[in-house]
C-alpha cells in the first residue's frame, strides 16, 4: 500500500490530431495540496476533465485510492470521493445559496422521486441536521445574508465563495480546483489561500490547476509542471526554478519576479 | 352548461400542463411530444372500454369491455411505457434543440401512424362511443353527469396539485432544478443526469396519460383532428405566462388562457364574411400575451418559488452592517491576477 491518493499512469489523450495528454504519469500523496501548472494548451485542463471522467482516456490508468477511474462517468467518480470545480464558477443560477450548498451535501437516498412524495415531512426533518452545517458553512464563506439570494444574483467574487462552500460542505477527500484565482482580486485570493489551507487541514488533498505563482508558491506542498502534454517536472517548489526545463517552458520571463 | 363544459376542459389542460411543467419547468426539457401522450392516453382508454367494433367499416385493436376507471389506468401504464422509450432515446445525449427536434419527430410519426395505419386507431375516423360512463349507474341526468364530471376532474387536479407541489419543495424537485440549471455541476457532484431526467419524464408522461383518460370520457370521442402538435404550444404558452416551474402558477396560466383568451374571444363580433377572424385573433392574443409577459414578466404571473431557509442565520440576529464585506471585496473584480 502507497500513500498515494491519486495515481496517474501513461495517461493519453489526442483530440483528432492534437496530442492534448501524451504518456503523462504523476501521483499525489494523501493529504497534499499539489500545484499542476504549465502554459496554456500544456493539457492541465485535460487531465482535470480525464480524472473527473468528463473526457475519456484513450489509454493509459487513473487510480483513487487504488480505484480504477478509467471509463466511469462523472457522478460515478464524485460519488467515490473527488469534487472538481471548473475554470468559470458553475453555480445552479435560478436556485438559492441555501439551496446550492444542500444538494453538495449530496444527500442521493433522498432525491428517490418516490421517497420525495411519500415521505415529504420526514425527509424535511432529516434534512435539517444538514441545514445547521449549511448555515455554519455559509456563516464561514460570509454567504449567510445572501443564503435566501438566488446564485445568480452574487457577485463573480461571491460566486467563487459559493464554490468553495459547496466543496466545504460535499466533505471529499480529492479536490481538484481548475483555476480558482481566475478574475479574483488580492483581498479575495487571501480568502481562497485561506480556504485552500483549512481543506488540507481537514485531510483532503488538493490539487490547484492555476496560472498564478504566488498563489501556488503559498498554497502548494508539490508542483506538477506540464509542458505539450507532458509532465516535465514534479516537486517542490522552491526547486522549479533551478529546472532549465520548467524555466524555459513556463517560468520564463517571470523566473525574476517568482 | 356551456361553462361548466369549458371549466371541465380547462381543469382537465392544467392536468396535462404540471405534468408538462415537471419535464421542461423543472427539468428543462422542451419536449414536443407530449401532446402525442394526451392522444395515446385518450385512445388507449377508448380501446380498452368500449368493446369490439360495432359494424365491419370500423376497427381497431383490442377493444375490451373494461371498466372505465381500469382502464385509463393501464392506458396511463402504456402511456409511461411509450415515454419510456421516446425518452430513452431522446433524453440520453441530446439537448436544447435536438432533444425537441427529435420529440417532434417521434410525435409525428406516431400522428401519422395512427391516421394512416386504421387497424390501429381507425385512422382518421377515430374511436368513439365512451359516452358518458356511469351515468346510468349513478342515476344523473345528463347536465347532472356533466357537473360530476366538472367535480371529479377538479378533484384529480387538486390532488395532481397536491403531488407536484409537494415534489417541487422535495429533495428530488431541487435536484432536477440543479441539473436543469447546470448538468455538468450537477454531475461533477454525483448526480445521474440522465436518471433525473427520465425519471422526471416519465412521471410527467404519466400525468399527460391520465389526463388523455379524462379526455375521451369528457369529449367521448377521439380522433386525429383532436390532436394536432400545435395545441402543445397553448400549453407552453400556459406555462409561460403562469409561471413556468411554479405549480400554482402553471394552473392559473391555464386557467388564464384557455378562459380569459379563448373562451372570452368567442364573444368578440365576427365578421360575417370572415368566420376564421375569431380563431385567428386568439393565435395573435396568445403570441402578444406570450411577448409582453417576456418583456415585462419573465417568470410569469406566479414566479418559480426557490426554497426558503427559514431559519434566521446567528449573524442576522445582530444588526446587519450597511455593506456587507464580501460585497465591498468583490465590486472591482479582476482588479488582479
Amino acid at each position: 500500500m502507497s500513500n498515494s491518493l491519486l495515481e496517474i499512469a501513461n495517461l493519453t489523450k489526442s483530440f483528432g490530431g492534437l496530442q492534448a495528454v501524451r504518456d503523462c504519469t504523476f501521483s499525489v500523496a494523501e493529504g497534499q495540496v499539489v500545484g499542476l501548472i504549465g502554459p496554456n494548451g500544456a493539457g492541465k485542463s485535460t487531465v482535470v476533465d480525464l480524472v473527473s471522467g468528463f473526457t475519456r482516456a484513450d489509454a493509459g490508468a487513473i487510480r483513487l485510492d487504488g480505484t480504477s477511474l478509467v471509463g466511469k462517468a462523472p457522478d460515478v467518480i464524485s460519488r467515490l470521493g473527488l469534487i472538481r470545480t471548473f475554470q468559470t464558477p458553475r453555480e445552479w443560477r435560478q436556485l438559492t445559496v441555501m439551496d446550492n450548498v444542500l444538494l453538495a451535501r449530496r444527500r442521493f437516498a433522498a432525491e428517490s422521486l418516490w421517497r420525495s412524495i411519500t415521505r415529504a415531512r420526514s425527509l424535511r426533518r432529516e434534512e435539517e441536521a444538514d441545514r445547521e452545517a449549511v448555515r455554519a458553512i455559509l456563516e464561514r464563506y460570509q454567504l449567510a445574508d445572501l443564503k435566501n439570494e438566488l446564485a445568480v444574483s452574487l457577485s463573480g467574487g461571491q460566486k467563487r465563495l459559493l464554490e468553495f462552500a459547496r466543496i466545504a460542505a460535499a466533505e471529499p477527500r480529492l479536490i481538484i480546483l481548475d483555476e480558482p484565482m481566475g478574475g479574483v482580486n488580492p483581498v479575495l485570493g487571501s480568502r481562497i489561500g485561506d480556504a485552500v489551507g483549512q481543506f488540507a487541514a481537514d485531510g483532503c488533498t488538493v490539487i490547484v490547476v492555476e496560472h498564478n505563482l504566488p498563489f501556488i508558491e503559498r498554497t502548494c506542498d508539490q508542483v506538477i509542471v506540464m509542458d505539450l502534454g507532458e509532465v516535465i517536472a514534479q516537486g517542490p517548489f522552491a526547486g522549479l526554478r533551478a529546472n532549465p526545463r520548467v524555466v524555459e517552458a513556463y517560468l520564463g520571463m517571470d523566473q525574476s519576479h517568482v | 352548461m356551456y361553462w361548466v363544459s369549458v371549466v371541465t376542459e380547462a381543469g382537465i389542460f392544467a392536468i396535462l400542463a404540471l405534468g408538462l411543467d415537471v419535464i421542461w419547468g423543472w427539468g428543462g426539457n422542451f419536449d414536443l411530444a407530449f401532446y402525442g401522450y394526451l392522444a395515446l392516453g385518450s385512445y388507449m382508454t377508448f380501446v380498452f372500454s368500449i368493446g369490439k367494433p360495432t359494424n365491419s367499416s370500423t376497427e381497431y385493436i383490442i377493444g375490451w369491455h373494461l371498466p372505465v376507471l381500469l382502464s385509463m389506468l393501464l392506458a396511463v401504464v402504456i402511456v409511461v411505457g411509450l415515454a419510456a422509450i421516446i425518452g430513452a432515446i431522446a433524453l440520453r445525449n441530446l439537448r436544447d434543440i435536438y432533444f425537441a427536434i427529435t420529440t417532434l419527430a417521434a410525435v409525428y410519426a406516431l400522428y401519422l401512424l395512427v391516421a394512416n395505419y386504421t387497424p390501429l386507431f381507425d385512422g382518421f375516423n377515430g374511436v368513439y362511443g365512451l359516452i358518458n360512463p356511469g351515468q346510468a349507474a349513478l342515476r344523473l341526468t345528463y347536465n347532472g353527469y356533466r357537473i360530476v364530471l366538472l367535480v371529479v376532474v377538479l378533484v384529480i387536479l387538486m390532488l395532481a396539485y397536491l403531488v407536484v407541489q409537494r415534489l417541487s419543495g422535495s429533495p428530488f424537485g431541487r435536484m432536477l432544478r440543479a441539473v436543469r440549471e447546470d448538468e455538468r455541476a450537477a454531475a461533477a457532484y454525483g448526480r445521474k443526469v440522465f436518471t433525473a431526467k427520465y425519471r422526471a419524464y416519465l412521471f410527467g408522461a404519466a400525468f399527460a396519460g391520465l389526463a388523455g383518460g379524462l379526455f375521451a370520457i369528457f369529449i367521448s370521442a377521439f380522433n386525429p383532428s383532436a390532436w394536432t402538435p400545435q395545441e402543445l404550444l397553448i400549453i407552453y404558452a400556459a406555462i409561460l405566462i403562469g409561471g413556468r416551474g411554479n405549480p400554482r402558477g402553471v394552473i392559473v396560466g391555464v386557467f388564464v388562457v384557455y378562459i380569459g383568451l379563448i373562451e372570452l374571444t368567442r364573444y368578440l363580433p365576427s365578421p360575417a364574411s370572415r368566420p376564421d377572424f375569431s380563431p385567428a385573433l386568439r393565435q395573435v392574443l396568445i403570441g402578444l400575451l406570450i411577448i409582453l409577459m417576456l418583456k415585462f414578466r419573465p417568470a410569469g404571473i406566479f414566479r418559480e418559488r426557490p426554497g426558503v431557509d427559514p431559519e434566521q442565520s446567528p449573524s442576522l440576529a445582530q444588526p446587519l452592517p450597511t455593506v456587507a464585506p464580501v460585497a465591498e471585496v468583490t465590486a472591482d473584480d479582476g482588479g488582479a491576477e
